[in-house]
């Protein structure tokens, strides 16, 4: 090592940067590259030439479920668990399984007062802190639902609730639109596979103009599963 | 089209990611996520596999969100830096030094689809400028991660003589980029 001069560094940096270093060499660049600042500005110098030959590479969709999986490794990491992967999240649904009794008060409430025309599917959302309910989904038809308020929530000024939808089979959520607290929502679903049980609806808070990437990304205010009337 | 976006502040997102946002990894994610998916597929020729290298680049990425020094190279860089030496790490301690077998998927034609002349970047005009063959080592090594063992049986050409070709290829491509 010693007797290295800066054209056999420069070549080896480039190899390592190529790929073409066996893994023992490898192992001794990744060694060397926290203590030799000159063996580490070769190497810099290359990452930075050969960078646009990722071009090469045809970009590749990640599957739904590597996002969750980074994100629950960093929060390991972190020591602080806010709940966004919601849609795999176990212990999410057990709690709202406990809320089960309260739905079932909401939807004989509703079926008693309103004497329908018989819905399909209902749907209760309710707080994922206090299983509160807070809106009820219910769908006459498959193809359109509404959403009812169960009470007024405050949003702030600068926010907007937008309502998401994701069956079992789906990749990901898919945004319905934003809701105004308080009223009622008619929401065509033709554009969508046709309503399943088990279906998970929820409501996050997002920017004024709804999620900029298309995916819930603020907290969830309120959540539920498609349940099939008989 | 595969350039960055001009207006995503990659530094700003990692300087966020230094102060604990999670919210800014998850943008650097939305960002490049399949770029870095595409680039670590390319190099271990497996899906899972390469979601198991970009799971651990991210983690890299927030762990290493505070070291990173600007002055070193763009942050967009460093984190296509950080994906490849993971997959390459992987591809070298695998033993992969082994001879392609028999079902090895390999593009078939000569050029095996790099086609420099649809990129625009400098790198790509100083390719054009090594003879078809050396500009395939290079490409065979950054972009499939193949050894030299590989690229020689790959290209049917003597071990010895790939490794100097891409010794001096490289010296080309500096004399060349600067």
């Amino acid at each position: 090592m010693t007797t290295e001069s800066a054209q056999e560094r420069d070549e080896l940096a480039g190899e390592y940067v190529l790929g073409t270093l066996s893994a023992q060499q490898r192992i001794e660049v990744q060694k060397r590259l926290p203590n030799e600042p000159d063996l580490r500005a070769a190497v810099d110098a290359w990452e930075r030439r050969l960078l646009e030959l990722t071009d090469y590479a045809e970009a590749q969709q990640p599957s739904a479920l590597l996002w969750p999986r980074i994100e629950r490794s960093v929060e390991r990491l972190t020591h602080n668990t806010p709940i966004t992967s919601w849609w795999n999240l176990l212990p999410l649904w057990r709690g709202l399984s406990a809320a089960g009794l309260a739905a079932t008060l909401v939807l004989g409430a509703i079926l008693l007062t309103q004497t329908p025309p018989k819905p399909n599917y209902l749907v209760v959302l309710v707080a994922p802190q206090d299983k509160a309910p807070g809106w009820v989904i219910q769908a006459s038809n498959p193809r359109e639902i509404q959403l009812i308020p169960l009470g007024v929530v405050e949003v702030p000024a600068d926010k907007a609730l937008e309502f998401w939808t994701k069956a079992d089979s789906w990749q990901g959520p898919v945004s319905l639109g934003l809701v105004k607290p308080g009223q009622t929502l008619s929401v065509p679903l033709d554009k969508l596979p046709p309503l399943q049980p088990n279906q998970l609806f929820e409501l996050t808070l997002e920017g004024a103009n709804g999620s900029p990437i298309g995916k819930p990304t603020g907290p969830i205010q309120a959540i539920g599963r498609a349940v099939k009337v008989l | 089209m595969s350039s960055p976006e001009p207006l995503f502040d990659y530094e700003a997102r990692l300087a966020a990611c230094a102060r604990g946002e999670q919210s800014a990894l998850r943008d650097l994610y939305v960002q490049e996520g399949p770029r870095l998916l595409g680039v670590a597929r390319r190099l271990v020729r497996d899906t899972a596999l390469a979601e198991d290298i970009v799971h651990e680049a991210f983690i890299k990425i927030w762990n290493g969100a505070a070291q990173f020094d600007p002055a070193r190279g763009s942050a967009r860089g460093w984190m296509f830096s950080v994906t490849r030496h993971l997959a390459l790490n992987l591809l070298r301690n695998q033993a992969r030094e082994t001879p392609f077998s028999e079902d090895h998927e390999m593009p078939a034609n000569e050029d095996d689809g790099f086609d420099a002349q649809a990129h625009s970047g400098r790198i790509h005009r100083c390719l054009e400028q090594l003879d078809p063959q050396r500009r395939s080592c290079i490409l065979h090594a950054y972009v499939d991660g193949y050894s030299h063992a590989q690229i020689s049986q790959r290209l049917g050409t003597p071990l010895g003589t790939v490794k100097a070709w891409i010794k001096r290829s490289l010296n080309a491509l500096r004399e060349c980029m600067g």
